[in-house]
C-alpha cells in the first residue's frame, strides 16, 4: 500500500527468530496435541466440528508469525489484531457457553481497544519518521525520544502492549480467557499471544526506551503485574485460572525487564520468554490432559493422581520444577538472571531494593503455585490445603462417573509435554551452544550492542544466589501453610472485573439516554431540529451585516416615498389576505375551514404573482392551489369524524410546548422575512443568466414567453425530473393506499371467512343501486349531470389549447394536466365512484404516467437521429416539411408538453382515484 | 454537445422505470427488465468512470446543448463518477437482495420502477453540475425513498415515512432559500460559474447565509446530529432492500454536498470545515452510543451510519489531499459495508419466528443460519475497521492524515486533530463492542423462544447479495491498492477546484452551437 506509505514487508532478526521458533516449535506440539484432545471423547456441539478448531488455530498460528516478522509497522499491526480476532474466536469457541461468550468479548474488548490506541502511536511514530519501516523507526529514536510528542507516542503504544500481554490493570481479560479449549490457552494465552505485547515493546525499545519515563513506567507496571499475579494466582481453585495468573505474573516480570537498561536485563528476559513458554505450555497440556482424564478442573476434587496417571505425574513434575525456579531447569536460570538484572539496576535509587524484593516475592508465589499444580493434583488427597472458608462444590455426576474410569493420558496426548519439559531440562544440562547463540542473538537486536548469554547453571556463589535461595524458602513455607494464605487472600477483594463492568455499565447508560432521546415525536424532533437551524444561521449567516446593508434601508425608504396606486392598492389587499388567511389556517380549529383557508391565501399568493405580471406562474400557482385544496378536503372526507374532533379539541387548550412553538415559529419567520426582504430589496439583481434567456427565447425556442423558454428548453432536464417527482407521487399514493387496502383485505378474508362475504355481497347490491348517485351515494340533479358532462370535453379542449399554444401564451403542459384532472374529480363528485371508473376507464394511470415519461425520453432523444444534441429543441414539422396550419408547431416542446400532461394526468387521478373510492369499497 | 453517455446512469433508469409501469401485470418480466436497466446503467457508469481515470479530464454534457451556464450541465469528474459509480453498484446489489427477498413490499407492482427512480435521484444528483438541479434531484431522491418506506411491512413504515417527509420538506425549504440567496448574489446556478463568481467575490452579503443553508440541507440529508432525527426510525422501517441503500448511499449525498461546498463551491469558507468536525465529533460519539442501545439489529446499523458518516464529515473537515482521499475512500467503503450488514438483519428478520429484527426475537436465530455468521463477521470487522478488511484501510487512512496534519500543522490548530481522533479512536472501541455483542446474541446464544411453537423459519431471503458485498470488503481489504491510488487521485482533482471549472467552462467554449444572438 505505497500511496499510504506503507508495504507488506517482513524481515528476520535474533529476536524474531527467537519467536519464531517458540510459535512454530510449539505451535506444532500443540496440533498434535490438539488432535488426540478432541479425538471421540470429547462431545462436540450442533454444526461445531474440530475443523473449525483447526483453521482458527492455523490463522492464528500465521498471524502471530507475521506480527513477530513485519518489518512494516501496518503489516505489524495488521498480524496482531487477527491475533486479537482469533483469539476472540478461539476463547469462544464453546459458543453455547455464557462464560465462553463473555471471555472472548472480555478480551475482545481489551484488546481491541489497546489495539485502536497502538494504531494511533504507531501512526504518530510512522509520521514523525516519514516512514512505515519499523528498521527505519527502530533508528529514528533520538529524533523519537527528543519529539514533543514522545510521551503520548509511548503511552498509547504501552497501552497497546499492556492490553495484549494482560498487564495491570488489564490483565483481566486472561483468566476469562481460560475458557478457550486447553490447546488453545497453552498456544496463545501462555506460550505466544499473550508474549505479543513484550516482544513490541522489546522491538521498539531503541526507538523509545532508555528514557526515565520508559523506565518507570515499565518497571513499576510490571512490577505491580507481577505481584498481583501472583498473589491473586494462589486463590484460584481452577487449575487452568492458577496457570493463568502465574502467566500474568511472569509477563509482568517481562515487561519489567523491558524496562531495564543494561544488557544483562535483556538476557534475563530472552531466558525468561523461552523458559516460560516451555513450562507454561507443558503444564497447560497437562491441566487440559487431567480435565481430559477426570472431567474436571477444580483444585478442591483433584488429588492423588499419580497412581492412576504416572507419566503425566512426572511431565508435570518436570515442568512444575522449571516453574518453581529450581536447578538444573531453565526456570532457575530465568530467574537467576532476572535477579541479577535488578541488583543492577538503570536507576539506582528505591528501585534497588525494591525491585529484587518484589521479585524474591513473587518467586516464592510461584514456587508455591508450581507445588500446587504439581503436588495437590497428583499426590495429595483431595481437597488437602483449602481452608473452610472455600466451599467445596458437591460432586458432580459426571465428575463421578468419569472417576473410575481414570488412565493415564494417551502417548500421543502426553508427547507434547514430554518434549517440552524435555527441552526445560535439556538446554540446561547439555548447554547446546546453538541456543545460546540464538538467544545471545535475540537479546543483542533488542538492545542494540552486544549481549552475553551464557546457559551455565552455576557460577559462584553471589547475592542472585542467595536470593533465589530465599525464595525457594518461602516459597516452600508458604506451599507448607497454603491453607491459611488461602484464607487470608479469600477475604482480600482486588478484582478489575468491577472497573470494567462499571465501564461497560456506564456505556450502556449513555447509550439508553441517546437512544430515549428518540422518543418517537415529529414535534419534538421539529422543535429540535428548527432551534439547531436558527443557532446557525444566527452564528454563521453574519445578519449583522446583512441588517446594517444600506439596500435595506434604501428600500424601506423608496417604499414610502412612493405614489399610492391602484395596482399597489391590489397588491397591498392580496398581501394582507395571503397573511391573514394563512394565520386563519392555523389558528382555525375546524379542519376543514383551515383547509379552505389556506386555499384562499395561496389563491392570494397567485394574485400577487399575477402583479408581477408574470401570468404564466399565476395560472399554475392557482390551479395547483385549488387542485390540492380538492384533494385536500377529499382526504378529510376519509378520516373519521371522531379522530377528527378528537384533533380539534386538542387544539382548543393550547399547551405551554404550544406556545415554545408559536415563538420558534416566529423566531424562524422573521428570519426568513429578512432574507426575504434582502433578496427582493437587491433586485434589479446581478443575473448572468436572464440576459440571455430574455434575447434567445424567440429566436432559439420559438417561445414568445421566457418562462416557457426556461421551463421546457432551457432548463427542460429540470421539469423532466420534476415530472418524475411528480408520477412518483402519484404511484406512491396509489401503492400505499391501494395495495395497503389490498393486503389488509386479504388478511381479513382469511381471518372471518363467511359473514364477511356475505356482507361484501350485500354491500355491492347496495352500490349497484345506487348507480345513479353521486359521491357518497348523494343523488345529483340532471342539471349538474349535464354540466359536468360538458366539462370534460371542455377541459380536454381547453388541454390541448394550452399545450399547442402554451409555448407562446399562458398555460403549459402543467396547468393542461391539472383542468383535465379537475374535470376527472369533478365526475367523482357527481357521478358516483363506479360510474366514473367505469366510463372513463381509458384513463389508466400507470399507462398514463410512464407512456409521459417515455415520450419525454423519446423527444428528448430523437434529435439525435436530426445530428442535434440530447434534449435540444427541434421543430419536426418544419423538419419534415408538413403541411401544418400557422401557429402550430410540432416541436419537441409540444410533445413535452403532451408529456407533462399525461403524467400530471396519470398522478392526478391516482390521487383522486384512491381518495374517492368509497369507504365501503375497501373494509 | 459533449458526452451523451454520461447522462445513461440516470436516465436508463427512468426509462426503466417508465418501462415498468407499463409492464404491472408481468412481474417476472418487471423484475428481469428492471435488473437489466439496472446493470446496464452500472455498467455505463464504470465505462465513464473508466475513461475518466484514463484520461484524467473531467467529461460534460450540456443539456439540449445550451452552453452552460445557461443550460444545464453534467459533470463526470473524478469525485463525481466515483461517488455515481459507488451507488450504482449497491443499487445492483440491493435490487438483486429485494429480487430474492420475502418481503410483501417488493411484490408490489410498482416497486421496482420506484427502487429505479430512487437510483435515478440518486445518481442524478451526484453527476449534476448544476446546484438547481441537484435540487430537483433531491426531491426524486425524497420522494422515492418515502414512497418505498411508507409500503415497508413494517408496521411502522408508514409514520417513519411521513415523518421523514416532513423532515425532507424542511430541507428542500432551506436548499431552495440557499439557492434562491446565491443566485441573488451570483446571477448563476451552475456551480462551476458560482464557483468562480464567489472566489472573485466573496463578499456578497447573502453569502454565509447561503452556505448555512446549504451546509443544513446537507446535514439533514446525511443524517448529522441533531438533524438525525428522521434517520433511526426511517432506515429500521423501509423494507430491507431499500433501507440497506438509503443508510449506505443515499446518505452519502448530503456527504458528496459536503465535499462540492467545501472543495469547490466555498474553499475559503473555513468556518464550513470547523463546523463539519465538530458535528462529526458529536455524531461520532452520538451514533456510537445510540447503536450500543438500541434493541434492533437494522436500528444499530442505522445509528451506526451516524458515527461513520461523522468520520467522514471529520476527513472532509480537516480537508487536507490527505484527508479528503481518507474522507472517498471512507464512504465508498462504509457503502458497501453497511449495505451488507443491513441486507444481513434484513434476512435474520425473515427467518425469524416474527419477521423482526429485534434481538428479542432473533436471539440465538444465528444458530440456524450459520453462512450468515460468516458473512455477518467478516462484515463486522470491517464495520469495526479491522484488518484485514476495507473497512480497516479506511480508518487507518484516516488516522494517517489527521496523524500527518497533526504533526506537522500549527501548533494552535492541534486540538481540531488530536480531539477528533481521540474520540474516534473511543467510538471505533463502542462499534467492536456492538458489532460483536451482536454477533454474540444472535449466532452464539441458544434459541430460546418464548413458546416451543415458535420455530426459525427454513427459508429467508436470498444471501446472495450479501454474499457478494462482504466479498467485496474482504478483496477491498487484501487488494486495497487501486481503491486507496485513486481515492488520492480524487483528492488531487478535490483540491484543484480549477480543474473542474475549467472543465465546465471550457466545454462551453468547445460545445457551444451556433446561436444565432450570441450572449
Amino acid at each position: 500500500m505505497p500511496s499510504l506509505g506503507a508495504e507488506f514487508a517482513l524481515a528476520l532478526d535474533g529476536l524474531s527468530l527467537l519467536f519464531g521458533l517458540i510459535i512454530t516449535g510449539i505451535g506444532t506440539l500443540i496440533t498434535i496435541y490438539a488432535g488426540y484432545y478432541f479425538a471421540p471423547h470429547e462431545p462436540t456441539e450442533r454444526g461445531e466440528a474440530e475443523g473449525r478448531f483447526f483453521l482458527y488455530l492455523l490463522l492464528f498460528m500465521t498471524a502471530m508469525l507475521g506480527t513477530v516478522l513485519a518489518a512494516d509497522v501496518i503489516t505489524l499491526f495488521v498480524f496482531w489484531e487477527m491475533t486479537s480476532i482469533t483469539s476472540f474466536l478461539l476463547i469462544a469457541y464453546k459458543t453455547s457457553h455464557a462464560a465462553s461468550r463473555e471471555g472472548a468479548f472480555k478480551a475482545l474488548f481489551i484488546t481491541g481497544a489497546g489495539g485502536i490506541a497502538l494504531l494511533a502511536g504507531l501512526l504518530l511514530a510512522s509520521a514523525l519518521s516519514d516512514s512505515t519501516d519499523l528498521s527505519k523507526i527502530v533508528h529514528n529514536g533520538d529524533a523519537l525520544r527528543a519529539s514533543e510528542w514522545y510521551h503520548v507516542m509511548l503511552l498509547l503504544i504501552a497501552f497497546g502492549a499492556f492490553t495484549k500481554s494482560a498487564q495491570f490493570p488489564f490483565h483481566f481479560w486472561l483468566p476469562a480467557a481460560m475458557s478457550a479449549p486447553t490447546p488453545a490457552s497453552a498456544f496463545l494465552h501462555s506460550a505466544t499471544m499473550v508474549k505479543a505485547g513484550v516482544y513490541l515493546l522489546a522491538r521498539l525499545y531503541p526507538a523509545f526506551g532508555s528514557t526515565a519515563t520508559w523506565f518507570w513506567m515499565l518497571s513499576l507496571i510490571g512490577m505491580s503485574t507481577m505481584l498481583i499475579g501472583a498473589v491473586i494466582g494462589l486463590r484460584q481453585t481452577d487449575l487452568k485460572a492458577l496457570l493463568a495468573y502465574s502467566t500474568i505474573s511472569q509477563l509482568g516480570a517481562l515487561t519489567m525487564l523491558t524496562g531495564q537498561n543494561t544488557p544483562i536485563a535483556f538476557k534475563a528476559l530472552v531466558i525468561g520468554i523461552l523458559a516460560h513458554a516451555l513450562y507454561k505450555g507443558a503444564l497447560f497440556m497437562i491441566a487440559g490432559g487431567v480435565d481430559h482424564a477426570t472431567g474436571t478442573r477444580d483444585l478442591r476434587q483433584l488429588g492423588k493422581l499419580w497412581r492412576a496417571m504416572p507419566l503425566t505425574f512426572a511431565v508435570a513434575a518436570v515442568a512444575g520444577l522449571s516453574m518453581a525456579g529450581l536447578p538444573p531447569l531453565l526456570g532457575f536460570l530465568a530467574k537467576e538472571s532476572l535477579l541479577t538484572s535488578l541488583l543492577e539496576p538503570t536507576d539506582a535509587t528505591i528501585t534497588q531494593l525494591v525491585q529484587p524484593a518484589a521479585s524474591v516475592l513473587a518467586g516464592a508465589l510461584m514456587l508455591t503455585q508450581a507445588a500446587i499444580v504439581s503436588i495437590d493434583t497428583f499426590v495429595t488427597p483431595p481437597g488437602a490445603g483449602f481452608p473452610a472458608c472455600f466451599n467445596r462444590p458437591s460432586t458432580s455426576k459426571n465428575h463421578s462417573q468419569h472417576k473410575h474410569h481414570v488412565h493415564d493420558l494417551p502417548l500421543g496426548m502426553l508427547l507434547s509435554p514430554i518434549i517440552l519439559g524435555a527441552l526445560s531440562l535439556v538446554i540446561t544440562t547439555l548447554q547446546p551452544e546453538v541456543v545460546a547463540t540464538l538467544l545471545a542473538q535475540a537479546a543483542s537486536t533488542t538492545y542494540g550492542n552486544k549481549v552475553k548469554v551464557s546457559l551455565e547453571l552455576f557460577h559462584e556463589i553471589n547475592l542472585p544466589l542467595v536470593l533465589s535461595g530465599v525464595a525457594i524458602g518461602v516459597g516452600a513455607g508458604l506451599f507448607a501453610w497454603r491453607s491459611q494464605a488461602r484464607a487470608v487472600l479469600h477475604h482480600l477483594m482486588l478484582s478489575m472485573d468491577t472497573l470494567y463492568n462499571a465501564i461497560l455499565d456506564a456505556l450502556d447508560v449513555a447509550a439508553q439516554r441517546v437512544t430515549q432521546l428518540q422518543n418517537g415525536r415529529v414535534r419534538r424532533y421539529l422543535f429540535v431540529m428548527l432551534v439547531a437551524m436558527l443557532v446557525l444561521v444566527v452564528a454563521f449567516g453574519e445578519l449583522p451585516r446583512l441588517l446594517s446593508n444600506h439596500i435595506l434601508t434604501e428600500s424601506l425608504a423608496t417604499a414610502l416615498q412612493g405614489q399610492i396606486t391602484p395596482t399597489e392598492v391590489l397588491r397591498a389587499s392580496a398581501m394582507t389576505l395571503a397573511v391573514a388567511a394563512s394565520l386563519v389556517s392555523v389558528i382555525i380549529r375546524r379542519d376543514l375551514l383551515a383547509i379552505l383557508a389556506f386555499a384562499s391565501s395561496g389563491l392570494a399568493v397567485a394574485v400577487l404573482i399575477a402583479l408581477e405580471p408574470s401570468p404564466d406562474v399565476a395560472l399554475v400557482q392557482a390551479i395547483v392551489d385549488i387542485l390540492s385544496m380538492v384533494i385536500l378536503v377529499l382526504a378529510l372526507s376519509r378520516i373519521p369524524q371522531h379522530q377528527r374532533r378528537q384533533a380539534e379539541a386538542l387544539n382548543k387548550h393550547p399547551s405551554i410546548s404550544n406556545r415554545y412553538s408559536a415563538l420558534l415559529a416566529m423566531g424562524v419567520s422573521l428570519v426568513v422575512f429578512l432574507l426575504s426582504w434582502y433578496a427582493l430589496a437587491s433586485r434589479p439583481r446581478i443575473s448572468v443568466v436572464t440576459p440571455f434567456y430574455e434575447r434567445n427565447a424567440k429566436p432559439l425556442t420559438g417561445s414568445a414567453d421566457i418562462v416557457g423558454a426556461i421551463v421546457v428548453d432551457f432548463r427542460g432536464f429540470d421539469t423532466l425530473i420534476e415530472i418524475c417527482v411528480f408520477g412518483t407521487a402519484g404511484v406512491g399514493v396509489m401503492t400505499l393506499l391501494r395495495l395497503a387496502m389490498k393486503k389488509a383485505e386479504a388478511s381479513r378474508l382469511t381471518d372471518s371467512g363467511e359473514s364477511e362475504n356475505n356482507d361484501l355481497e350485500e354491500r355491492s347490491r347496495l352500490t349497484l343501486s345506487n348507480k345513479l348517485s353521486g359521491i357518497d351515494g348523494l343523488r345529483t340533479s340532471p342539471f349538474v349531470r349535464m354540466v359536468a358532462r360538458a366539462a370534460m370535453p371542455l377541459s380536454l379542449m381547453l388541454a390541448f389549447v394550452q399545450m399547442v399554444y402554451g409555448h407562446d401564451q399562458p398555460g403549459d403542459g402543467f396547468t393542461a394536466g391539472v383542468t383535465v384532472s379537475l374535470a376527472v374529480g369533478l365526475w367523482y363528485v357527481v357521478f358516483g365512484y363506479e360510474r366514473t371508473k367505469q366510463q372513463l376507464a381509458a384513463f389508466k394511470p400507470p399507462l398514463l404516467i410512464g407512456i409521459g415519461v417515455l415520450i419525454v425520453l423519446l423527444s428528448s432523444t430523437s434529435p439525435i437521429l436530426f445530428g442535434q444534441p440530447f434534449f435540444s429543441p427541434y421543430n419536426f414539422g418544419e423538419a419534415l416539411h408538413l403541411p401544418l396550419p400557422h401557429g402550430f408547431d410540432l416541436t419537441t416542446s409540444l410533445l413535452f408538453e403532451l408529456a407533462i400532461c399525461l403524467v400530471v394526468l396519470g398522478s392526478a387521478i391516482f390521487i383522486l382515484d384512491t381518495l374517492g373510492r368509497p369507504s365501503h369499497m375497501e373494509e | 454537445m459533449g458526452d451523451v453517455v454520461i447522462i445513461l446512469p440516470f436516465l436508463l433508469p427512468i426509462a426503466g422505470a417508465a418501462v415498468g409501469m407499463l409492464l404491472r401485470r408481468w412481474h417476472r418480466l418487471r423484475a428481469g427488465w428492471s435488473l437489466v436497466v439496472l446493470a446496464l446503467a452500472c455498467a455505463v457508469t464504470a465505462t465513464v468512470f473508466w475513461q475518466v481515470a484514463q484520461s484524467g479530464q473531467a467529461r460534460t454534457f450540456q443539456m439540449g446543448g445550451w452552453p452552460s451556464p445557461f443550460g444545464i450541465t453534467i459533470v463526470a469528474d473524478a469525485l463525481s463518477v466515483t461517488m455515481a459509480l459507488m451507488s450504482q453498484v449497491v443499487f445492483v446489489f440491493g435490487f438483486v437482495y429485494a429480487l430474492g427477498a420475502k418481503d410483501k413490499a417488493v411484490h408490489y407492482e410498482t416497486f421496482h420502477p420506484l427502487f429505479l427512480m430512487l437510483a435515478a435521484g440518486l445518481t442524478g444528483g451526484m453527476l449534476t453540475g448544476d446546484i438547481f438541479n441537484l435540487f430537483v434531484m433531491i426531491e426524486l431522491v425524497v420522494i422515492s425513498g418515502t414512497v418505498l418506506t411508507a409500503i415497508s411491512d413494517d408496521r411502522f413504515g408508514t409514520e417513519a415515512a411521513y415523518k421523514y417527509f416532513l423532515i425532507s420538506l424542511i430541507a428542500s425549504f432551506t436548499l431552495l432559500f440557499g439557492i434562491g440567496s446565491l443566485y441573488v448574489s451570483y446571477g448563476t446556478l451552475n456551480m462551476a460559474d458560482l464557483a468562480q463568481r464567489i472566489s472573485a467575490n466573496p463578499e456578497q452579503p447573502l453569502l454565509p447565509i447561503a452556505l448555512i443553508l446549504l451546509s443544513i440541507t446537507f446535514m439533514i440529508k446525511s443524517a448529522a446530529v441533531p438533524f438525525h432525527f428522521w434517520q433511526p426510525d426511517f432506515h429500521t422501517a423501509s423494507p430491507t432492500p431499500v433501507s440497506a441503500m438509503l443508510s449506505s448511499v443515499v446518505v452519502k449525498l448530503g456527504v458528496y454536498g459536503f465535499m462540492r461546498l467545501t472543495t469547490l463551491l466555498a474553499p475559503s469558507a473555513t468556518w464550513i470545515k470547523d463546523l463539519l468536525i465538530v458535528t462529526g465529533i458529536v455524531g461520532v460519539i452520538f451514533g456510537g452510543l445510540g447503536a450500543l442501545g438500541t434493541h434492533n439489529v437494522k436500528r444499530m446499523f442505522a445509528y451506526s451510519t451516524l458515527a461513520q458518516v461523522g468520520f467522514i464529515y471529520i476527513g472532509v473537515g480537516w480537508g487536507t489531499s490527505l484527508s479528503l482521499a481518507a474522507a472517498v475512500l471512507f464512504t465508498i467503503n462504509h457503502a458497501i459495508i453497511k449495505s451488507a450488514m443491513l441486507m444481513l438483519s434484513g434476512y435474520l428478520a425473515s427467518r425469524a419466528p416474527v419477521k423482526t429484527a429485534s434481538f428479542s426475537v432473533v436471539r440465538g436465530v444465528g444458530r440456524y443460519a450459520p453462512l450468515s455468521g460468516v458473512l455477518f463477521f467478516l462484515g463486522g470487522m470491517a464495520l469495526a475497521g479491522l484488518p484485514p478488511s476495507n473497512g480497516f484501510i479506511s480508518k487507518w487512512a484516516l488516522f494517517w492524515s489527521g496523524v500527518v496534519a497533526a504533526t506537522s500543522g500549527a501548533i494552535q490548530d492541534r486540538w481540531t486533530y488530536w480531539l477528533p481522533l481521540g474520540l474516534v479512536g473511543i467510538s471505533s472501541v463502542i462499534t467492536l463492542v456492538y458489532v460483536f455483542r451482536a454477533l454474540m446474541r444472535i449466532w452464539w446464544e441458544p434459541f430460546e423462544p418464548p413458546s416451543p411453537e415458535e420455530k426459525v423459519k427454513p427459508r429467508g431471503d436470498s444471501l446472495l447479495a450479501p454474499a457478494g458485498l462482504v466479498t467485496l470488503c474482504v478483496l477491498l481489504g487484501l487488494l486495497g491498492q487501486p481503491l486507496t491510488d485513486w481515492t488520492q487521485r480524487v483528492s488531487e482533482w478535490m483540491t484543484q477546484p480549477g480543474k473542474y471549472v475549467q472543465a465546465v467552462l471550457q466545454a462551453e467554449e468547445t460545445h457551444r452551437r451556433n446561436f444565432s444572438v450570441q450572449p
